[in-house]
């Protein structure tokens, strides 16, 4: 009787949990299909014209295109970065482990605005501001620690023999890592570079410091948008935000439970 | 193909070399010595285990013999050569580790076949031996198995054929059954002893189950404490144990304390026990006795204990049923009260003595050691 009450209440409670996390998705997604010029929840009536007027608008679409880029680039730099650190964090006694952890921890504490800032100055000194590699490279470079601890994490899970046993068998260094390190460590790999290219899709202020009008990206560009009221194509433009996060979840249950799969626990 | 490599094995056997050699090897964990003065010989071709408790040093002798782990002092070396003369991956030796290992991304086949990838064999030869040793092993069609749809017997299983395939040098292995329950741990100690007579691979096995060393070894060290204690083969380890630790740690033996007589023989009070001295105890010296549970012979009365070099009363303080025979604990007064355990084999009267019962000890003088207590 007690564990049926209990059951009830945590349940109730976890509903709850949902319900409240995904209120604002739910508003935004509603409020997209409204049928009104003003954004408003609970819609009136039903359209996709929002949908077909963002689709149209060419702004929105390069600035798109210009995120997908950087989301690129931001992976294209952290996943080797990222991982190799993850894997010497928690494979090799580091001597100044303690300090880098806290080093790690600094994107964090140092306020957004002020690595933006920096990055800002120091890209501006090296001429590069006007192209698009160098947001990838800064988001990169402010996430970083999302996919270290997501490796080393993995790292960490990974018996400590098997490299041993690559080496018994005959393997290398190189072939020890690339046959047996990074197979193992996959699925923080792949929960890492999911996270990474989701955070830098949606990153908005140290983008907003690094672009100009020629490389405005996604978000600083809805931002741009916004004047003194929202309009539904707006709420639109979100709605595919929260699409491509459910999309990179769905990848991420995927293939990392299919490398789970793989492994022997 | 398997017997082609027995014969080929058996052949450069003929006249037994020494495969591996450790002299004088300590390993110093910063005061902490694991290892401590280890010196031991191991012939081309035999099987070889480390027996001792928990904590006594075997792991890491394993480990200076791989090369994973160099050792503080002394040398180790294989055919002739320092083991670590070469990094780990240049070596031929086979290694299954207490884990396995076995690495969770790839089949049984590709696990088997890894080695000689990374060994630049032949890739057109690699299936075929793969096979070959899925088979030898008994694995024949589990090839396309991925490690976590095996069961734990067949996970070690491909353990061995990984280590095996190369042809290696030397096979080590790191307690591979201790985590096996027991019938399939005992299935798996015969199938080590079958495999290795097969390949005749020369082999350094691990454990901490007396019984298994019994079962599987030509020959056995045993360790405590970071020492060598004894090396013999397995009945000579049984039989004549050269000191206390290894008499109680290879079957169930009781203990008495006294002082050596001048004719190889113990005093304890008034009474002369006579056994097996090993070693020259000066006359007064304090000894140490031990006999195995199954070597002392009891009765209800002296007279129906038959021949034995050694009578004696004592009063059954305990009884233990252990299925397939039965223990009696007996306390004897004559011996200042010492314990001991017997083993008494007697299908149709399970309990013939009870808690309280006078009865009747023997044993044979050989069968009581007497050891220096000190060792
Ligand atoms: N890396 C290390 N640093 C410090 N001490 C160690 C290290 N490795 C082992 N030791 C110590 O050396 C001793 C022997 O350890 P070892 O692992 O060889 O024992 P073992 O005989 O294999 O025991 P078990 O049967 O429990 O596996 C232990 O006291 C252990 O604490
Ligand atoms: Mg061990």
């Amino acid at each position: 009787m007690t564990a049926r009450s209990q059951r009830i209440l945590f349940w109730a409670l976890v509903w709850f949990c949902i319900l409240i996390l995904s209120v604002p998705t739910i508003i935004v997604v509603g409020a997209s299909f409204t049928t009104a010029n003003m954004i408003s929840f609970p819609p009136e009536g039903f359209t996709l014209k929002w949908y077909e007027k963002i689709a149209l608008a060419r702004d929105l679409q390069q600035a798109f295109i210009r995120s997908l880029i950087v989301s690129t680039v931001c992976l294209i730099v952290s996943v080797p970065v990222g991982t190799l650190a993850g894997l010497a964090l928690s494979r090799f006694k580091l001597r100044f482990a303690n300090a880098i952890q806290i080093y790690l921890l600094l994107p964090f504490t140092v306020p957004l605005i002020g690595s933006g800032i920096g990055m800002m100055l120091i890209f501006g000194e090296w001429r590069v501001l006007g192209s698009l590699w160098p947001v990838g490279v800064a988001l990169a470079v402010i996430n970083l620690p999302f996919i270290i601890w997501s490796v080393s994490s993995s790292a960490g899970a990974l018996d400590g023999d098997l490299e041993l046993a690559a080496s018994s068998c005959g393997a290398g260094r190189f072939e020890t890592f690339w046959f047996v390190t990074v197979p193992g460590v996959m699925p923080g790999i792949i929960t890492g570079g999911l996270l990474m290219f989701v955070l830098a899709m949606s990153e908005f202020l140290v983008s907003l410091l690094l672009t100009d009008a020629r490389t405005v990206t996604l978000p600083v560009q809805i931002y741009n948008n916004i004047r003194s009221i929202i309009t539904p194509d707006l709420a639109a433009v979100s709605s595919v935000f929260v699409v491509i996060a459910l999309l990179a979840v769905w990848l991420l249950d995927r293939l990392v439970g299919l490398e789970i799969f793989l492994k022997s626990k | 193909m398997t017997n082609q490599i027995a014969a080929q094995n058996s052949a450069t056997q003929s006249p037994r070399e020494v495969a591996v050699r450790a002299s004088h090897v300590t390993m110093d964990f910063g005061g902490v010595l694991a290892v401590n003065d280890a010196s031991f010989e191991l012939e081309k071709g035999r099987f070889l285990t480390i027996l001792g408790p928990s904590g006594s040093g075997k792991t890491t002798l394993l480990r200076m013999i791989a090369g994973f782990q160099k050792q503080t002092a002394g040398e180790i070396t294989i055919n002739g050569k320092p083991v670590d003369a070469a990094p780990p991956h240049r070596r031929s030796i086979g290694m299954v580790f207490q884990k396995l290992a076995l690495f969770p991304h790839m089949t049984a086949a590709e696990n088997v076949a890894f080695p000689l990838k990374m060994r630049r064999f032949n890739p057109r030869q690699i299936a075929g031996r793969v096979d070959q040793f899925l088979d030898l092993v008994k694995l024949g069609g589990y090839g396309n198995r991925r490690i976590n749809e095996l069961s734990g017997g067949q996970q070690q299983r491909v353990a061995i054929a990984r280590a095996l395939v190369f042809e290696p040098d030397l096979l080590l292995l790191d307690e591979p059954l201790a985590a096996l329950d027991v019938k399939l741990r005992e299935e798996m100690q015969l199938e080590f002893r079958r495999i290795q007579h097969e390949l005749g691979v020369t082999t350094i096995n691990v454990t901490h189950d007396q019984r298994e060393a019994l079962v599987v070894s030509d020959n056995i060290i045993v360790m405590d404490g970071g020492r060598i204690q004894q090396q013999a083969e397995p009945v000579e380890l049984y039989r004549a144990p050269e000191n206390p630790f290894v008499a109680g740690f290879l079957g169930l033996s009781s203990f008495v304390e006294g002082t050596a007589t001048a004719d190889g023989n113990m005093q304890v009070g008034d009474l002369v026990v006579q056994g097996e001295p090993a070693d020259d105890f000066a006359a007064g010296t304090k000894v140490l006795a031990a006999i195995r549970a199954e070597q002392i012979r009891l009765a209800g009365t002296r007279e129906a204990l038959g021949n034995c070099d050694m009578k004696l009363e004592g009063r059954v303080s305990d009884t233990i049923f252990e299925g397939e025979r039965q223990m009696y604990v007996v306390e004897v007064g004559a011996l200042s009260g010492a314990t001991f355990r017997v083993y008494h084999h007697d299908p149709d009267s399970f309990g013939l003595f009870h808690v309280g019962d006078t009865v009747a000890l023997g044993w044979n003088r050989r069968d009581l050691k007497i050891f220096s207590p000190a060792a």
